[in-house]
């Protein structure tokens, strides 16, 4: 109960002084604000980048242009060429079911008066199948269209929902970067698939990207499909062994390409996401250790203004050790409310940025806001320690004379 | 080297006895307002010893002595030491906060009533006049029913009319059985005492009885406070004289 009471009697205070204490929360408010919205938005990425992994199945592989430890021979980063999807199938049959070559550009999609911008992917039938993406209305690319380098695209989901709305889209022309095209399908909502977003991509066949549309002799990656998890291992060698023949490398030279594997991309994402969360939170640090100041700036004011109130207290009875709890307890109300209306902004913020970059993904995990309320606690009573010890320091005959 | 010590109080030997009402009058810097923060036990002297009841102060850690001033010991300000903006119910509150015991406003409102604030309860200091403040801080200091009343020119920010009042209540009190400690350096305001005790340099240089014909005045006076204030500066002489004959009478002493 009398804890209760000294809590009180700090509410009081502050009350008396709601500018100031408002003020004082002011720096607490933006660190923790910004470890908030620095979390979840972290937390947001991390959810949105191992769905990407995950979504590739343990049995897949990638393998793009480039080079591990930086080429000796080449100047060209570029290297998979169409034949190389082939080639790999037909040498490894009893290892791998699929391959799916794949070209990634960008461009404008037209019809009449409607127009938005795209990502055009070109590939072949096995780019459904692999990913276990499928066509909602429609049909797919199929072998026929790559041998005829077919004027024919599938539109990701909201490409059709923006240029078509709910009307049927398939058999309709329509221009991409001034090509005339026909729509024979329109893919299912998928979200993110892979590094993008798929819903906003266009498919056409890869050979007509290559050929007709882009001009490009390379790949920009290679889709693979194991027949099982466990085979990824030498699945990577085989795959390995043919595109070094495929491509001539020499036996003291090192690939032309990089492959991937789930295993590794999840690796891949936690080590970037450790560095974007050693920068994120030395920001939240800095902003915490600046609240913090403020805090003990304010209470050492206060202490200054309040020097004759602590020499009355004391006269009527209180002990030091209650003058200390008294300005402790301030510091740390000051800064529990701080950190509650911090959490509050930091969630609203990153909600925001949300909403407003539409790709940004946030998540805020109910623990963080007990921590970060722990976390306010404690820059309170850090902050609030000195300002408290001086207070209860205080000579009361000095103390009561204090102009 | 340099720095000459200066003793605020020296030789100072002093017994209240309990139920007392003693004024302790003096020039300033005459150690009066010392003497006081050492009676209080908001003060440790560098030597020499202190005894509340039976108990000696120097002995007490400072919880004890917190203890001490929370539950024996009222103190009395002259510029009343109230936290500004709390109202004067929560003002008086204070001393409770720091008892060791659940409290119910009703005892600070209790204590209000006593000096006659029981309607200004929820307004704060800067609402209200000097002698009500003054009032306040009595009601502050007596919320816990202590033993000793140590007021430190209590009517020093006033003027002569709610000088008055106040010593009044502080007449009240001490009808009740209250101890007071009055520190003042005007003389009409000592002599309402039972004893003067005049300081000088830091050392006690009268200790005088107020005799009993002029008790028996005061008490009278007491009983109607209207004749006293009439009467004030007849008081004031005769304090005056009361002084000059104890002073011969210790000479001959």
């Amino acid at each position: 109960m009398f804890h209760f009471r000294i809590m009180l009697t700090a509410l009081l205070s502050l009350r008396q002084n709601l500018l100031r204490t408002m003020l004082a929360t002011l720096g607490v408010v933006i660190g923790v604000g910004a470890v908030v919205a620095a979390v979840s938005i972290l937390e947001g990425s991390q959810r949105v980048a191992l769905g990407w992994v995950e979504g590739l199945g343990a049995d897949q592989i990638l393998i793009f242009n480039g080079s591990e430890e930086g080429s000796h021979r080449r100047t060209q980063t570029e290297s998979l060429l169409p034949k190389d999807a082939g080639l790999i199938a037909t040498e490894n049959p009893e290892w791998i079911v699929a391959t799916a070559p794949q070209y990634t550009g960008g461009g404008q999609i037209k019809y009449y008066d409607k127009n938005t911008y795209i990502s055009i992917l070109g590939t072949t039938a096995a780019y459904g199948t692999i990913n276990d993406y499928k066509v909602s209305d429609g049909r797919f690319v199929t072998p026929q269209d790559i041998l005829g380098k077919t004027m024919i695209c599938i539109l990701g989901y909201k490409v059709a929902e923006e240029l078509f709305g709910v009307l049927p889209a398939v058999g309709k022309r329509v221009k991409i970067n001034g090509k005339g095209f026909v729509v024979v399908g329109v893919m299912e909502e998928k979200g993110a698939l892979g590094f993008s977003n798929v819903d906003n991509q266009v498919i056409i066949p890869i050979s007509t990207a290559m050929g007709r549309m882009f001009g490009a002799r390379y790949l920009t990656m290679l889709g693979v499909q194991c027949v099982d998890a466990a085979s990824v291992t030498t699945c990577i060698e085989r795959v390995k062994k043919t595109l070094r023949v495929s491509h001539r490398i020499r036996a003291e030279e090192s690939d032309d390409f990089v492959v991937f594997t789930q295993e590794r991309m999840k690796q891949m994402f936690s080590q970037f996401a450790i560095l974007f969360a050693v920068v994120l939170y030395s920001i939240a640090g800095i902003s915490i250790v600046v609240g913090a100041i403020g805090i003990m700036n304010i209470m050492l004011v206060s202490v200054t203004e309040r020097t004759r109130e602590i020499g009355v207290r004391i006269a009527v009875g209180a002990r030091r050790f209650d003058i200390l709890r008294q300005f402790l307890t301030e510091a740390s109300v000051i800064s529990l409310i701080g950190g509650a209306l911090g959490i509050g902004c930091g969630w609203a913020m990153a909600n925001f940025l949300h909403k407003v970059t539409d790709t940004l993904e946030v998540y805020t995990r109910p623990s963080l806001i007990v921590i970060a309320l722990a976390m306010a606690g404690i820059v309170g009573i850090i902050s609030g320690i000195y300002p408290a010890i001086r207070a209860s320091r205080l000579d009361p005959v000095a103390a009561l004379r204090f102009e | 080297m340099g720095d000459s010590v200066v003793n605020a109080l020296d030789g100072v030997d002093l017994h209240v006895a309990a139920g007392e009402f003693v004024a302790i009058t003096g020039a300033s810097g005459s150690g009066k307002s010392t003497l006081m923060h050492l009676l209080g036990g908001l003060d440790r002297p560098t030597s020499g010893t202190l005894e509340f009841d039976g108990q000696l102060l120097s002995a007490m850690n400072e919880k004890q002595l917190a203890e001490l001033r929370n539950r024996r010991i009222g103190f009395v300000f002259q510029t009343f030491n109230l936290i500004n903006r709390t109202s004067a119910l929560d003002n008086v509150c204070v001393p409770l906060m720091y008892t060791r015991r659940s409290f119910s406003k009703k005892t600070a409102r209790a204590a209000l009533e006593r000096v006659g604030l029981g309607k200004r309860a929820k307004h704060t200091p800067s609402e209200m006049s000097g002698g009500e403040c003054q009032r306040v801080a009595i009601a502050r200091a007596i919320v816990n029913e202590p033993a000793l009343l140590l007021a430190d020119e209590p009517t020093g920010n006033l003027d002569s009319k709610t000088s008055e009042q106040i010593l009044q209540i502080v007449h009240e009190l001490h009808a009740t059985g209250i101890t007071i400690l009055l520190v003042t350096h005007e003389m009409d305001v000592a002599v309402q005492a039972d004893r003067i005790i005049q300081m000088k340099d830091g050392r006690i240089v009268e200790d005088t009885a107020v005799d009993d014909h002029r008790r028996d005045e005061i008490l009278r006076l007491n009983r109607d406070s209207h004749e006293r204030m009439f009467r004030k500066k007849a008081a004031a002489r005769t304090g005056t004289s009361t002084d000059n004959h104890s002073s011969e009478a210790k000479r001959v002493g």
